[in-house]
């Protein structure tokens, strides 16, 4: 790839968002940021993985939290910055990646090559995905869904100053409800070309 | 006067609250809920010009006595503890100086060497190392090098740096209860009560010191086996660091220990030669400042502002409580439930301190409670030094109960996430809770003994 290309997803739960990010990366043969980055950190420093993964894409207990100038005591707000830092290292040494979630597009907002997506779906495709997927009665999917979507929602607010998911926050809003994944990678590919080469 | 009282109360709720959604930067909330005080408490309500006065206290600062004491220390009047402003800012100065030789990592350094770098004289040294440190130095600075530095040896020795960080703030907050300068609301009650560093080190200075004893064997016990997991573990020795490089230069190293010798020596003998904790931290500023010349914009930059406004704002808004008359209510309260029983005053002032401070931010906890404890003296005959140094192990010693408890707590479990080890509130508190409960008991046990 000529130019840097970051594409930051944000996505719905149960829209399929992230199986699109994956074949995106696979597609431009780039590398897919999710989870994986805490993986790394926390192979890096020798600690447990699943200690760093409770306080993933968290939003902060405010009432049981505590700040002094750069340090908190919200081990959500450590997590999220650690996994910023990340990102923007790899940003700043010009590599092209795919990254899932983590308010990315607030981090690395600003960065040349960056393109941000937002994919949805509508209510009663990812119920009905969900309850095939994990198996769960329409009530428990939709309480689910409820329950990620506030969970996302509240820790990208938290960091960025403007709401989760709203349109014009993002270069573009998918609803990939009645798209099959390829024809949604392929879109969001082109679009970013499009995008990058100053076509939009 | 009930309309003023009603004010003064409504502020500082609000103002607790809103340090504790932590939506706006504390020294504004403070500040702010401070110039309401003056304008809404003392304006509006009191129509009182001397209680404005009073409580900005500007001109105690032209004052001799501000400076220099002849004779019994005194006690402070209400409204803006400047003796402590101008310490805490001293302090930071001198404390920036020493960072910039390399001071702290040299030391952390020199004694991990010391003991071979083997885990347990290692988590042993560091946890005395931290109380020592925090004796004289904010635990902030204290924990910021000291759990640097074990993230850092953690890595190379491969332990688990966790129990170690934990153990390091619980003793920088023991540390920081033993002196007059060792944590925020020491140095509060010490100004406004008249106290010298030694006045704190032969009573509450006793208390840490044989809690410092007992909390060592309880960490031991609790971390050992995590500790000596990987013992084994073969190092290569050429990957340990060598403390001669934490040392940024020579010179000014040479310097800060001299200036920090200087402020131990002052702070230790100032009951002697009258020199206020105000006069000693402008005397080290300007000290710091000479010998760093070539840095001084860059040591005045770091100097943490918002901390000293914070406080300013805060002893405004504790002076509406204290000038509407609230906090002797609030002692009558405290005279009244504990019957005048000195053994249940304490006990009262102790876990409410503790508790409270676990939870909230102890230094408004505390400049709050002075007055209290103050007026609970006087109306009760109770020698107001008991409930000083009940106050003062209260309040620094609950702090350590839970991860938002005290500053050195926010910034350990900091520092450890930040490099990959996460801490949260139950792995926090399983250990830190019961130390807390332990030392809270054995002060409740020896003030009892000693003084009741």
């Amino acid at each position: 790839m000529e130019k840097q290309m970051i594409i930051s997803v944000g996505r719905e739960y149960g829209s399929r968002g992230h199986i699109v990010a994956k074949r995106i990366a696979e597609k431009l043969n780039i590398t897919l940021y999710d989870k994986n980055i805490l993986k790394e950190i926390a192979q890096k420093n020798h600690a447990d993985y699943s200690e760093l993964e409770k306080f993933d894409e968290k939003p902060r207990n405010k009432l049981f939290s505590r700040r002094i100038g750069e340090f908190s005591s919200s081990m959500e707000n450590e997590m999220a910055n650690i996994q910023f830092e990340y990102l923007r290292a790899k940003a700043a040494k010009g590599e092209s990646f795919v990254v899932v979630g983590r308010c990315a597009d607030m981090a690395l907002a600003g960065e040349k090559g960056l393109v941000t997506i937002f994919i949805c779906a509508d209510m009663e495709k990812r119920v009905a995905r969900l309850m095939e997927d994990d198996k769960l009665s329409e009530n428990e999917a939709k309480m689910t869904i409820l329950r990620k979507d506030k969970k996302r929602k509240d820790y990208h607010d938290e960091y960025a100053e403007y709401e989760w998911g709203t349109a014009d926050a993002y270069d573009l809003c998918l609803n990939i409800g009645d798209m099959d994944i390829e024809e949604a990678a392929d879109f969001i590919i082109s679009f970013a070309n499009f995008k990058l080469k100053g076509i939009l | 006067m009930l309309a003023a009282q009603i004010m003064a109360v409504s502020i500082f709720l609000v103002m607790f609250v809103l340090i504790v959604m932590d939506k706006i930067e504390r020294q504004w909330v403070t500040l702010g809920c401070g110039v309401l005080t003056l304008i809404l408490v003392f304006g509006v309500g009191l129509h009182s010009m001397t209680a404005i006065t009073e409580t900005l206290n500007v001109k105690g600062i032209f004052t001799m006595e501000f400076w220099h004491i002849s004779g019994q220390g005194e006690e402070s009047g209400s409204g803006i503890n400047w003796a402590t402003i101008i310490f805490i800012a001293g302090m930071m100065i001198m404390v920036e100086g020493m960072a910039k030789a390399g001071f702290f990592r040299w030391l952390c350094m020199r004694l991990a060497k010391l003991v071979n770098y083997k885990p347990i004289p290692l988590f042993i040294a560091f946890m005395v190392m931290s109380a020592i440190l925090s004796m004289f130095i904010d635990s902030i600075t204290v924990i910021l090098f000291l759990a640097a530095v074990t993230v850092e040896l953690a890595r190379l020795l491969k332990f688990d740096p966790v129990p170690m960080i934990l153990s390091e703030v619980f003793c920088a907050n023991l540390g920081g209860s033993a002196t007059m300068c060792g944590d925020p609301p020491n140095i509060i009650i010490g100004t406004s009560m008249g106290y010298s560093f030694f006045d704190f080190l032969k009573n509450t200075g006793a208390i840490a010191g044989i809690s410092l004893i007992v909390i060592i064997f309880y960490f031991y016990f609790v971390y050992r086996k995590e500790l000596l997991k990987n013992e084994d573990e073969k190092i290569d020795p050429s990957t340990l660091p060598n403390p001669k490089e934490a040392i940024t230069d020579k010179k000014y190293f040479i310097m800060s220990c001299i200036i920090f010798g200087c402020a131990v020596a002052l702070l230790i003998t100032h009951s002697m030669t009258g020199l206020t904790v105000a006069f000693i931290g402008t005397f080290i500023a300007i000290l710091t400042l000479i010998c760093f010349c070539r840095h001084i914009p860059e040591l005045l930059k770091k100097v943490d502002y918002k901390t000293l406004l914070f406080f300013i704002g805060l002893f405004m808004v504790v002076g509406g409580l204290e000038q509407t008359g609230i906090l002797e209510k609030i002692a009558g309260f405290i005279g009244d439930v504990s019957g005048g029983d000195v053994k249940l005053m304490v006990a009262i002032i102790l876990w409410i301190s503790a508790i409270a401070s676990a939870f909230v931010d102890n230094i408004p906890f505390a400049a709050t409670m002075i007055p209290v404890v103050k007026s609970l003296a006087a109306t009760t005959g109770v020698h107001p030094d008991i409930l000083a140094w009940t106050l003062s192990m209260g309040t620094d010693i609950g702090g350590s109960a839970t991860p938002i408890g005290a500053s050195a707590n926010v910034v350990g479990t900091s520092v450890a996430a930040k490099n990959g080890h996460p801490i949260g509130w139950g792995k926090y508190c399983k250990t830190a809770a019961p130390a807390t409960i332990i030392v809270v008991m054995i002060s409740m046990i020896f003030i009892f003994v000693r003084y009741c």
